[in-house]
């Protein structure tokens, strides 16, 4: 372009210098991303993918705190599946008990004791319902008190009726994690513990009295077992959707990657691509800006 | 010709080939000087006279060498090409670097940028949601809301910052104007007062072409020239500089109104008219500061909207629920006018159980509220779309000003290499003027000892005979 032109040595010098300072300003971006690692460290290198950055990176510290809500969704049912299996293994204690004290060989003394160790069982029971996680009662809903349970084995929290607390497990999807007394342990009136105080009642002054509160122990057993395999249901389905958030922050991490991070072998070779373009630049301008007429002129 | 008339021819020659000499070392001198343009001396043959006479008589042959003036060797054309272009090349150049410090100051992306401090902020209400009776959960919440603010608030005073940066250099930059219009001034009344004189004023009419060039860098001007080799200069159609008189600009920095936002914009100082300015660097400084920071599609204002959403939304949503007290909650959440004041309410500071975690029909500890908030971190619109956009927004601007300034860039470059092939020094076509200037003045030297040979043969050695 610049044969039409005359030449003199100060235009070849500053374009000499301008050429240099591209050479050179190409090597430290290249220099610039293989230091950081990172193809995009400001909205110009690439404004779509700093968008997609943007997004993956919200995406990722969402998801990490869906992955975090199944976890403590876990806990909380693991734990109130421990409870209730060991629940249920006392009530058939309960339950054998009261056949032993319905048949007629047993005597009143006997029936005492019996009825002695149902309520120590039905104690033990509300124990249980009692129990907590996390210093929050784990059959009680979301009321204020932290025994859900009173002595004499009525349901005091507020608000009375199934509180659902749940825990979000992906956009727009929550899985519940609780699940209070009397759907477990029956309504109240005629829950579990008023049933055992029945029977004990029963096996000391009203023997007859006991096939009624068998059948009524048969159905708060159902009611348990009912309760777990729920629990086991949402256990499983918590599990599944914290193995795929977790699944998912791997898959936008590396998106993220992707967009974000330099091809390590390909920076590389620029590199060396452009080093080699300015070494050329600079032996050049070493060749071109030496001779002049004075060196020829005696 | 008579052989005294062939000394003054010798004479002549001497005198010429040495202004030759001079000139050529002169253009040597300046090879490196801005805005030099190379000069050369225009020789004619002087010739007999024209007209004939009556009694004179007159061989034919000319009376040597004349130095009819020295010319400066330039383009008028590609001079003026330069002025626009590097007016231009002056406007993008800082319009890339005003953007160039903008992204800087949010730093996205990156772990650390405000984007991640929203999801943290969100995040925050998902560990309410998980444990709303821990006052701890709440407390970081609190935390992660404050560095949220504080945050926000340090980016619009970034913004800010530069704004008063950027009028700051507008200043200087008016004081070098009109700096540069006087001198012009007085340029052009040595150039006219010379020319009248005869002379030729070639290396004022250089300083002048400089300052000019310098001046057109700055803002966009046009020229004109004048009587007596002067030149006009006007802005915006306006005269700054006519002949030897020189007239001023002024900075006006209007603050915001009711309905208005700050602007920055010159005013000629003789009578307080504005004065139109685009291009060059002070267009650029100008436009960065009323247009890209703070202008109705500034970024100030982009991140207003942002922070206000930010505001808004949550305000709302977290009036809907219900504290540790029981009741609904009678503080905003976030107090503040824009992004240069948003903070969190300091009375959840000092009690964090005042947060509204629960619904409105839920139990002391329920955590629904919170969960509604900590689901805004999937919302399509909203306070996170309007920050994206931001940013995106100034990711597209600052790369198609890299980009027009590359492309300006050489095409300057090249515009100036035109000029420069016009007027620069070039070293080897002066190494060989010179020699050329050279052997002319020995050659003339020697044709002066010829003719004073011959004249002292004439007069020494003849009529000598039978001495």
């Amino acid at each position: 372009m610049s044969t039409a032109f005359r030449i003199t040595q100060r235009s070849v010098a500053q374009r000499t210098n301008s050429n240099l300072q591209y050479a050179l300003s190409r090597l430290a971006k290249t220099q610039e991303q293989l230091s950081s690692g990172r193809l995009i460290s400001r909205p110009s290198d690439s404004p779509v993918g700093t968008v997609s950055a943007l997004r993956f990176r919200a995406e990722i510290r969402q998801t990490e705190q869906f992955a975090r809500n199944a976890d403590d969704g876990l806990a909380w049912l693991g734990n109130a599946d421990r409870m209730l299996t060991s629940s249920l293994d006392q009530v058939r204690r309960a339950r054998e008990l009261t056949l032993q004290g319905a048949n007629g060989s047993a005597g009143p003394d006997a029936r005492n004791a019996i009825a002695l160790e149902i309520e120590a069982i039905r104690d033990s029971l509300l124990g249980i319902a009692n129990s907590q996680h996390a210093g929050r009662p784990l059959f009680g809903g979301t009321g204020e008190a932290t025994r859900p349970y009173a002595p004499d084995g009525s349901y005091i929290a507020d608000p009375p009726g199934p509180v659902v607390v749940a825990r979000a497990v992906a956009p727009g999807e929550s899985v519940r994690i609780n699940i209070t007394g009397p759907e477990v342990f029956g309504p109240e009136g005629a829950n579990l513990f008023d049933v055992l105080t029945q029977i004990a009642d029963d096996l000391r002054n009203d023997p007859a009295g006991l096939a009624g509160g068998m059948n009524a122990l048969d159905e708060r057993m159902r009611g348990i077992t009912d309760a777990l395999g729920d629990i086991g249901a949402r256990t499983n389905r918590l599990e599944v959707m914290r193995d795929r958030a977790v699944d998912q922050i791997g898959a936008l991490k590396h998106n993220l990657s992707e967009v974000e991070d330099i091809d390590l072998p390909a920076t590389i070779m620029d590199l060396q691509l452009q080093e080699t373009a300015y070494k050329a630049a600079l032996s050049a301008t070493a060749r071109v800006l030496q001779p002049s007429l004075v060196d020829f002129l005696r | 010709m008579s052989s005294m008339s062939a000394l003054t021819t010798a004479l002549s020659a001497l005198y010429a080939q040495r202004r030759g000499l001079d000139v050529t070392g002169h253009n040597i001198a300046n090879a490196n000087t801005d805005g030099y343009t190379r000069q050369r001396v225009e020789f004619s043959a002087n010739a007999g006279p024209t007209s004939p006479a009556v009694f004179s008589r007159w061989t034919g042959v000319g009376q040597g060498v004349d130095v009819a003036g020295i010319s400066r060797l330039r383009d008028a054309f590609l001079e003026l090409r330069s002025n626009t272009e590097h007016g231009v090349l002056g406007e993008l150049g800082t319009r890339q670097q005003i953007l160039a410090r903008i992204e800087l100051g949010f730093g996205e992306p990156s772990d650390l940028g405000l984007a991640a401090q929203l999801n943290d902020f969100y995040a925050g209400w998902g560990d309410i949601a998980n444990n709303p009776t821990d006052l701890a959960a709440r407390r970081s919440l609190l935390e992660r809301a404050g560095t949220l603010t504080s945050n926000i608030r340090s980016s619009a005073r970034n913004l800010d910052a530069l704004r008063s940066d950027l009028v700051g250099q507008v200043r200087a930059q008016v004081d070098e104007v009109n700096d540069l219009a006087r001198a012009i001034a007085e340029l052009n009344h040595g150039i006219v007062t010379n020319t009248n004189a005869g002379l030729a004023p070639v290396d004022l009419l250089d300083q002048r072409d400089l300052l000019v060039s310098r001046l057109a860098g700055m803002m966009g001007v046009t020229t004109k020239p004048a009587p007596g080799g002067a030149v006009d200069v006007f802005v915006g159609g306006t005269a700054l500089v006519r002949g030897s008189v020189a007239e001023g600009l002024r900075v006006v920095d209007t603050p915001a109104g009711d309905d208005s936002r700050r602007t920055v914009s010159l005013a000629w100082s003789k009578d307080g008219y504005p004065a139109t300015v685009s291009g060059g660097t002070l267009g650029g400084l100008m436009a960065g500061a009323n247009d890209i920071i703070d202008g109705p599609d500034g970024y100030l204002a982009k991140l207003d909207a942002f922070a206000l959403s930010l505001r808004d939304m949550i305000n709302a949503a977290h009036a809907e629920g219900k504290d540790l007290y029981g009741d609904g909650p009678t503080i905003d959440f976030f107090t503040g006018t824009g992004a240069a004041d948003i903070a969190l309410s300091s009375e959840y500071l000092t009690d964090p159980r005042l947060l509204a975690a629960a619904a409105a029909d839920g139990g002391h500890a329920d955590g629904g509220n919170a969960l509604v908030i900590a689901g805004f971190a999937s919302r399509a619109d909203g306070p996170d779309l309007l920050y994206r956009g931001m940013i995106v927004e100034l990711g597209v601007q600052t790369q198609t000003v890299n980009r027009r300034y590359a492309i300006q860039h050489e095409v300057t470059r090249q515009v100036d290499a035109a000029r420069d092939a016009q007027a620069g020094v070039n070293l080897d076509e002066e190494m060989t003027n010179m020699l050329a200037y050279q052997r002319a003045y020995e050659a003339a030297a020697r044709f002066m000892t010829t003719v004073d040979q011959l004249l002292d043969r004439l007069v020494n050695a003849t009529g000598l005979v039978g001495r």
